[in-house]
């Protein structure tokens, strides 16, 4: 039984302008112990997913369908988090399952010392005592090696600078002791040399720990360094989902290989980028049938049950554990080359 | 990095933004945030300029345009000096240097519609009469990719890649030799960024257009650039030819740079550095070299003194035990660069973290 499953998960935005389904049917699995990138430009549903498993989506938006099921090895079974009722999904929201967001300084409370904070994560979901819980975030904050610990303990987020910043909330993440951690962009807002420092950490973390770990990101290369699976998301679904090492070695879906041959790798001998023609489609006008299909060069439209415009293609298991969602997956030929545009006119933002 | 006569030279730039405090706002101190910075960038070249926040890369940028005041040091465009001018002869040479902004949301005026917005520029430089003025802007759109059907919407009506097309069309409509671009396309999703890049180096070969390319953004700024220099803490720490610099970087922060960028692809994988411990706040910049803080190969000498500039073939590198190493390879940047990367890899990592 994984960790986490999420099953068939709708979760749609209902505005004056009508229903915008961000996230339209999205299933995925962590296993314990592993860590699942999922990746995505903006607007593609990666976010909203991750707010859905901690039923944090901000209203309008309605969880309409799907189960996510939490492993529960006491009771040899799984919760439902879409069904569990407000009081014990309290507990698992910084108990079981940790949170990280991108911008530290907007989650941290700038009117609280950063002991206080990680010591009220503790308190909330442990029977221990104020003098225990601050043992307790001392030894969080020495474990994500935060320089000067008992100095820092008491100081304000503002003190910090972003990477001891996200240190810390890592440190309150982890101070339940979490099966899972789910973390949103945890490294977006901060420069190259700080989120190595940052990945470094909960790399290290994971193998001391055995925290499983969903990581959110619209950086590939984040994915191909930290991840032992990978799920790729396109306009409120999962168009792509392998583990992470035959995914990159081997991308089919037409926008993976899109997204992976758009990024230059080297100087201006190089000739011109490929691209990905078009642009990312707002949830709330998604095309029909494959959602990519407008910006895809091998789309088809002529009938019958391929046909891109018109009927949306299901997630196949393509090779043994590559599942991907495009009718012609598979039959595009070489991979890397054949499914972006040549550079010039078409390329168009 | 010099040429003959580049068409933008920089000398010792200094940009200082003074810290005030107190009832009477009197002067403590200052953010040093660009502390004598010199390049030259030749006519139909670009200059990559990469760093992390808060290394001065944009100020150098606002100060050569002058959108910010420099303290002191020398720009001169074409051979004219850009600090002395005022008045006419500044906007003259505005006219020829333009500048692209990351935030394409934040840079067009949203009550302004885009043919506004590509007016305002003709207008102030009193170019063309009103018929010619359409044609230029309509010759702006259509380089940048865009129909002239844009010119009576509004900015919000498009995409983000769509409006830094516009801001580009905006940068070029006035004809300029010289573009400040400032972080093109990191606000932009990874499938447009092809786009715009594609589109920047185009319009570079076609208007024989020079660049400052701006960017954290390494494999954009290695893609894009003749030469790269990279800035720590309110300096150039080391410059060189964009291909030389990336295969074999002297400066023991460029090597930690380009190290901690995650790649897909295993080959360009380095063994990751990672360095100790934040960027030092440009207030107070510390003595000697301003890296020797986080540096795995900091010595006694490199706590002490400022480490003047090594030169070699067009590699300028500001450290004291690079400048060693390439005297004991007999000034062979290859060897010196090989013996840097098995200092960095030698060295002991951090102990604490950030």
């Amino acid at each position: 039984m994984p960790l986490l499953d999420i099953r068939n998960l709708v979760t749609a935005f209902h505005t004056p302008a009508g229903r915008v389904p961000a996230v339209d049917g999205v299933s995925l699995a962590i296993d314990r112990g592993r860590t699942l990138g999922l990746v995505g430009e903006s607007g593609c549903g990666k976010s909203v997913t991750a707010m859905s498993v901690l039923r944090l989506v901000a209203a309008p938006g309605v969880i309409e369908r799907g189960e996510i099921l939490l492993e529960d090895r006491r009771a040899g079974a799984a919760v439902d988090l879409v069904t569990l009722p407000e009081p014990q999904l309290r507990r698992v929201r910084g108990g079981r399952i940790g949170m990280i967001f991108q911008e530290p300084m907007t989650s941290l409370n700038p009117v609280f010392t950063i002991g206080d904070q990680v010591a009220e994560a503790v308190l909330l979901h442990r029977d221990v005592s104020r003098a225990e819980a601050r043992a307790r975030a001392l030894e969080m904050l020495r474990l994500v090696r935060l320089a000067d610990p008992e100095q820092r303990i008491d100081e304000y987020p503002h003190q910090l600078s972003g990477g001891m910043r996200q240190r810390v909330m890592i440190a309150m993440a982890l101070a339940c002791e979490p099966d899972l951690i789910i973390a949103d962009e945890p490294t977006t807002a901060l420069d190259v040399t700080i989120q190595a420092q940052i990945l470094e950490l909960l790399a290290d973390l994971r193998r001391r720990l055995g925290t499983a770990i969903l990581l959110i990101t619209h950086d590939l290369g984040v994915v191909a360094e930290t991840c032992d699976d990978v799920a790729v998301m396109y306009a409120g679904r999962i168009v792509e989902r392998a583990p992470a090492a035959e995914l990159f070695a081997r991308p089919l879906h037409p926008y993976t290989i899109g997204l992976l041959a758009a990024r230059p790798g080297g100087g201006r001998s190089a000739g011109p980028l490929r691209t990905i023609p078009g642009m990312v489609p707002a949830p709330q006008d998604f095309p029909s049938g494959c959602r990519f299909h407008p910006r895809c060069v091998h789309a088809r439209h002529g009938g019958g049950p391929e046909d891109c415009v018109a009927t949306a293609p299901e997630l196949r298991e393509i090779e043994p554990g590559h599942f991907v969602r495009c009718h012609h997956a598979g039959a595009l030929g070489e991979p890397g080359r054949a499914a972006t545009a040549e550079p010039g006119r078409e390329g168009r933002a | 990095m010099t040429e003959p006569s580049p068409l933008v030279a920089v000398d010792d730039l200094r940009t200082l933004f003074p810290i005030r405090k107190g009832l009477l706002r009197r002067r403590v101190g200052a953010v040093r945030a660009v502390d004598g910075v010199s390049f030259a960038i030749g006519r139909g070249r670009t200059l990559g300029l990469v760093g992390e926040s808060g290394c001065g890369k944009t100020t150098v940028g606002r100060s050569l345009l002058r959108l910010v005041e420099p303290t002191s040091g020398r720009v001169t465009f074409d051979g004219r000096d850009v600090l002395a001018a005022g008045g006419a002869d500044l906007r003259g040479l505005r006219r020829r240097m333009q500048v692209v902004f990351q935030d394409p949301y934040g840079s067009l005026n949203p009550r302004m519609k885009v043919r506004a917005i590509l007016e305002e520029g003709l207008v102030i430089h009193r170019l063309g009469t009103p018929a010619e003025r359409l044609e230029r802007m309509t010759r702006a759109l259509a380089r940048t990719g865009m129909p002239a059907a844009a010119l009576d919407r509004y900015p919000h009506e498009f995409s983000g890649g769509q409006r830094q097309r516009i801001a580009i069309a905006r940068a070029i409509v006035i004809e300029p030799d010289f573009l400040v671009l400032d972080e093109p396309i990191s606000a932009l999703d990874v499938s447009i960024q092809a786009q715009v890049v594609n589109l920047l180096v185009e319009l570079r070969e076609q208007l024989g257009l020079t660049y400052l390319f701006i960017s954290h953004d390494l494999s954009v700024v290695e893609y894009v650039s003749d030469d790269v220099a990279v800035m720590y803490l309110g300096r150039i720490v080391e410059g060189a030819p964009a291909a030389r610099l990336y295969a074999e970087p002297l400066h023991p922060y460029t090597l930690a740079l380009f190290s901690a960028v995650p790649s897909v692809d295993p080959r360009r994988r380095r063994r990751r550095i990672v360095l100790a411990g934040d960027v030092p706040s440009p207030a107070r910049p510390p003595a000697g070299c301003r890296f020797h803080p986080r540096c795995p190969l900091a010595e006694a000498a490199c706590r002490q003194a400022d480490p003047p500039a090594t030169r070699v073939d067009g590699h300028v590198v500001h450290c004291h035990v690079a400048a060693r190493e390439l005297e004991r390879s007999g000034g062979d940047p290859a060897v010196a660069a090989a013996a840097m990367a098995g200092l960095m890899a030698a060295a002991p990592g951090p102990s604490g973290g950030a």
